[in-house]
């Protein structure tokens, strides 16, 4: 016997990445006249004010710079879950993290859509970064 | 510029008030000031009110509980910092002469909320992905104590020595000294942090009072100068931040010893920002008080105790104190007033003339901290 899941899904700041084949790459902006980095992608440079920005991208893998279990975690949220701070190509991102505790500081991860969290009945994914060596749950699989 | 002199401090105790209002809280306190500095409500010429959560006209609903009404009055946002951006408001008031006197009060209810973490600003990306702050100083806890080779046990040790303090303090939230096992044993928040390793949520109202030499001549009162009042913003970018250097604290103290002609080591007494643990031993190094990634040392050696080198949170920090964000930054002030007119009882700290305070906040995305405010008082 099946039983048909009602569960809804929501892409979390989807303008903000896209899929590839090597997982999730950042999108992002670089300012054409200082030179910062932006992310998430912006239309005006926040360093110089210049509107001349090139929208590009970071790879899917980085670096962990610090890390944190969280244990007070309240709806939307898990009751537990680890967040880390992603260095990634020029931008330092906050994300959620697939491993039971936190990473140690400068640990390799790679970069992939994950569930963080559930709305009512709707199921909250955005980018996650998972340690180098653990498996990454394909979102096509389990669409 | 004009010389600005502190004439008065009251503080109402921090603790859990759900019956009352932030109005009825700030205004408590801005009568016991007003009554103590000894002014009737026409001779305060502007008034600033701290809070982040206290609602709109949260200024004129304080300050007309005390008949100040018709004057420029202000209410100041600037998250934890915005008590001391009020002072520095009214200090800018009065040292520019378009003001002789003004009061300043910071007030906020966060028995409102519930428990547990502070709601932060919508609309942010890092909330959007379910940031709090104690997970983002458990990530600079994390972090620091991995460069700076130190024993989580520190942070046990800065819970211990400010809950001590607080235990003396009569206005503190918390009144009662904690162990080193009592950290250990209180329950994981997010790692490193403890719950013993943050401060409480709170409600209180702080009030101080601010003039020029020439209005504080005709009060009964101890006048004790601001050397320095300076307000600075966080810088932001995306891009590789050291966590573990809040610059805007060494930005803000930067201009505040240059202000007040002094260095770090003139410091008697520090009031500084431990919402959390380990944010005393970053906002220490970036104050001047050690040397960068030596802070853990220092607190490990006493150099902070009351009767240490240089006193750090002697009324109890935030830890002990509570933290009802826009006031904290006035009491912190309130407690050196009375550490330096000598008249802070069991808080004393023997021969306390050079005092700063140092409040920083805001968990927004970008920046290390949105806001900080250093004060320096002195007693000459
Ligand atoms: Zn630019």
């Amino acid at each position: 016997m099946t039983t048909v899941q009602q569960t809804k899904r929501k892409l979390l700041s989807e303008d903000w990445y896209r899929h590839t084949a090597s997982g999730v790459e950042l999108l992002v902006s670089d300012c054409n006249t200082c030179g910062h980095r932006w992310f998430p992608p912006r239309s005006a440079c926040s360093s110089c004010a210049s509107e001349d920005l090139t929208r590009t991208h970071t790879g899917a893998r980085g670096i962990a710079y610090a890390s944190s279990k969280v244990h007070v975690g309240g709806a939307p949220w898990p009751k537990e879950y680890v967040l880390s701070y992603i260095d990634i190509d020029g931008v330092r991102v906050l994300m959620h993290t697939n491993s039971d505790q936190a990473l140690t500081p400068d640990t390799p991860v790679t970069i992939a859509l994950g569930h963080i969290g559930t709305d009512n009945a709707t199921e909250l994914w955005s980018y996650i970064a998972h340690p180098v060596g653990k498996d990454i749950e394909s979102p096509e699989a389990t669409s | 510029m004009r010389n600005v002199f502190v004439a008065g401090a009251a503080v109402a105790p921090f603790g859990k008030y759900k019956d009352s209002t932030p109005a009825e809280l700030g205004g408590t306190s801005a009568l016991e000031l007003m009554q103590s500095v000894g002014v009737s409500p026409d001779r305060v010429d502007t008034g600033f009110v701290g809070s982040v959560y206290g609602g709109s006209l949260i200024a004129q609903r304080v300050l007309q509980r005390v008949g100040i009404s018709g004057q420029p009055i202000f209410s100041v946002e600037n998250a934890c910092a915005s008590g001391g951006s009020a002072v520095n408001l009214a200090f800018q008031a009065i040292a520019s002469g378009i003001a002789d006197s003004a009061i300043v009060v910071g007030v906020d209810q966060l028995s409102t909320f519930g428990g547990g973490a502070l709601p932060l600003t919508t609309a942010d990306v890092e909330t959007a992905q379910g940031v709090i702050m104690p997970a983002t100083y458990a990530m600079r806890a994390q972090r620091y104590l991995h460069q700076a080779g130190a024993e989580p046990m520190v942070l046990d040790r800065i819970s211990v020595k400010n809950r001590g303090n607080g235990a003396h303090n009569p206005r503190a939230h918390f009144q009662k000294s904690i162990t080193l096992d009592d950290v250990a044993q209180s329950r994981r928040v997010a790692d490193p942090l403890k719950l013993l390793h943050c401060c409480p949520n709170s409600d209180g109202a702080a009030a101080l009072f601010l003039c020029s030499e020439d209005f504080g001549r005709d009060l009964a009162v101890d006048l004790v100068r601001v050397r320095a009042s300076v307000v600075r913003s966080g810088q932001f970018h995306t891009s590789y931040r050291d966590m573990t250097w809040p610059d805007i604290t060494e930005r803000t103290a930067r201009a505040a010893y240059e202000m007040a002609g002094i260095t770090a080591a003139d410091l008697d007494v520090v009031e500084l920002h431990d919402a959390f643990a380990i944010a005393e031993l970053l906002h220490a190094e970036a104050l001047g008080l050690t040397e960068r990634w030596k802070a853990h040392v220092a607190v490990t050696a006493g150099e902070f105790d009351r009767d240490g080198r240089v006193a750090v949170s002697p009324s109890g920090g935030l830890l002990s104190r509570g933290h009802p964000v826009g006031a904290s930054g006035v009491s912190q002030l309130c407690e050196m007033y009375w550490q330096i007119t000598g008249t802070a009882g069991d808080l004393q700290v023997p021969g306390a003339s050079v005092a700063l305070t140092h409040t920083t906040g805001g968990g927004i995305f970008g920046v290390d901290n949105g806001a900080c405010s250093v004060h320096v008082l002195a007693a000459d």
